[in-house]
């Protein structure tokens, strides 16, 4: 690194300063200040009153908080492994020679692309008990005889949330997986081939274990952002219906809505917590592939 | 080759249903979108086709479309171009310049890019509130660059280590600064990365909800997504039409930019998450 004078050292500040003004602004101020906030008794039209740990004590005894986690714990075991599997075979595809390929990563970018909020909308629609593409689909296809009640009824709308967010995010997966797919290298399928095994055993043998960084990045990236679900249920469900498909976030924010920015700060601060030891999980094995050298 | 041909075989089984479930969505929305009734699926026979539906999202004022469309636009827009510019220096300063704890920076930005985002907006409402920011571009402006900034700056970390150092020696001796070195040597030499980045950010910024939900009221900012999120319509019925076609055009932008742009927008995700 050679020798440090005090204009180099300036300049080097300087330059950094920007990013770091805006991230500790608008980003770790909010944090502490959500932290700070859920210590207190803090509602619209009312006193602010330091409370100490009363709004954690009456989370851990508030059912629909617990009805959250669990909503919220089930979304990511059903939908994330889906993800995975589902990104996996879209990738293994688009590493194929096969016709189109540039158009057809295109294709797979796309539910990626657009708004989860508009996705959330489309999916509404699909959905729609009397006339939606899904009630047709079942019904023409034979998996169901009658109409789903996909909304209206609690396994509908996880499964409906689920289906929804597996469209969504499956392109993310399939675009990490694709990069470690295509790191690596020919030779050792050829020579996996020569010595006689078949493209399972290839797939088993020498994809699977070389791949297998990359998929641990893809999970714990995707565990992540499941665990923040917003918008999707949001829009697809309000939560509903009764309540069993109210995400973490969404049932924070319906604090916040309501105006009590205390105890919406103490679930988030429980959000948040989950989702920094997950984060601390996910840096020290991402440590595997050392910054840009 | 009884194998070769079975993995082909799966291979197009594969190749069919992955077209078709990526794009099968965006079919059956932009159909609605140009028919008279939303239910045209249980009278596949009797199909009226229509324009009125985009007529009346783009003419019809009390709507406000356009207005979330533009707001759109325009936050994006410019929450893109500072996010790389304020990415870009700090990646510099990273890559080039003396800075003491980069590792440690590295790691801390990559860490908040893992923050939920319920976990700022209850605070930033307030914040917004007593800075009588709310319902303001600038509202949304500001959180949305510091909350792309931590993915723009792994992103352009890994695309200037790639360029050589040789250069800013020689700019040095040639007498430039460190911020002319910057903008004529790194900028241009990582240009693909630059761009890369300004298309994420774009679309980071274009699509984010939340804030946009909480932090504006009405059409004199409020974005797209919230836009059509709340659309509902005036007799109780929700307007599929209307919505449909609104949604089709919204995502004209988000779609065009993905296609045209496919390889720059892999290689900038794909440069973000693995590398880190």
């Amino acid at each position: 690194m050679g020798y440090r004078t005090f204009s180099e050292l300036k300049e080097s500040y300087a330059f950094i300063l920007p990013l770091i003004i805006f991230i500790l602004t608008f980003i770790l101020l909010p944090v502490l200040g959500t932290f700070i906030n859920s210590f207190f008794r803090d509602i619209s039209f009312l006193q602010r009153k330091f409370i100490m740990f009363e709004n954690y004590k009456q989370l851990f005894n508030d059912s629909g908080f617990w009805e959250a986690i669990r909503f919220t714990i089930l979304f990511i075991v059903v939908s994330v492994p889906l993800e995975i599997i589902l990104g996996l075979i879209f990738a293994l595809i688009l590493n194929q020679a096969i016709p189109f390929r540039g158009f057809l990563r295109a294709c797979v970018l796309l539910p990626w692309a657009i708004p989860s909020a508009i996705s959330g909308r489309l999916w509404e629609l699909i959905y729609n008990y009397n006339y939606g593409l899904a009630n047709f689909l079942c019904i023409k296809l034979g998996i169901s005889t009658g109409p789903i009640n996909w909304l209206g009824s609690s396994l509908g709308a996880f499964f409906g949330v689920v289906i929804a967010d597996v469209w969504k995010t499956t392109p993310f997966v399939t675009i990490i997986l694709l990069a470690g797919l295509s790191a690596i290298p020919m030779d050792l399928h050829l020579q996996a081939k020569v010595d006689g095994a078949n493209f399972l055993q290839r797939f088993y043998k020498v994809t699977m274990p070389l791949l297998k960084p990359v998929l641990i990045v893809a999970l714990l990236f995707r565990t992540i952002d499941a665990l923040r679900i917003f918008d999707l249920v949001y829009v697809l469900t309000h939560g509903g219906p009764g309540g069993v498909t109210t995400s973490l976030s969404l049932y924070s924010y319906k604090y916040f809505l309501a105006g009590d920015f205390g105890y919406g700060s103490a679930v988030s601060v429980m959000l948040f917590v989950i989702a920094f030891t997950l984060s601390l999980i996910y840096i020290k094995l991402g440590r595997f592939a050392e910054l840009g050298t | 080759m009884i194998e070769e041909r079975f993995k082909s075989i799966l291979i197009w089984i594969g190749y069919v249903f992955m077209v078709v479930f990526c794009l099968m969505p965006f079919l059956y929305m932009m159909l609605i979108s140009v028919s008279s009734s939303p239910d045209f699926l249980t009278k596949l026979d009797n199909i009226e086709f229509t324009f009125k539906n985009y007529y009346s999202v783009l003419t019809s004022k009390s709507l406000h479309f356009i207005d979330y469309l533009r707001n759109s636009i325009i936050v994006s827009g410019v929450s893109a171009f500072f996010c790389v510019i304020i990415a870009g220096l700090g990646a510099y300063s990273i890559t080039r310049l003396a800075l003491p704890g980069k590792m440690l920076i590295l790691f801390f930005v990559l860490a908040v890019s893992m923050f939920p985002q319920i976990s700022l907006i209850g605070y930033l409402f307030k914040f917004m509130s007593t800075l009588g920011w709310i319902n303001t571009y600038h509202a949304l402006i500001f959180p949305y660059i510091a909350w792309i900034l931590p993915l723009s700056l792994w992103i352009l970390v890994s695309y200037f280590a790639q360029i050589p150092k040789d250069l800013d020696k020689a700019a040095l001796i040639d007498g430039c600064t460190r911020w002319q070195i910057l903008r004529k040597v790194i900028f241009p030499v990582a240009a693909p990365g630059i761009f890369s980045v300004s298309l994420l950010a774009f679309i980071f910024a274009f699509n984010e909800f939340m804030f946009a939900l909480m932090l504006t009221i009405d059409y004199h900012s409020r974005t797209i997504p919230v836009g059509i999120a709340l659309f509902q319509g005036l007799h109780g019925e929700i307007p599929w039409g209307n919505i449909m076609a609104g949604a089709t055009i919204a995502v004209i932008p988000v779609v065009l930019l993905t296609i045209i742009f496919q390889r720059n927008i892999m290689q900038g995700l794909t440069r973000g998450a693995i590398k880190g």
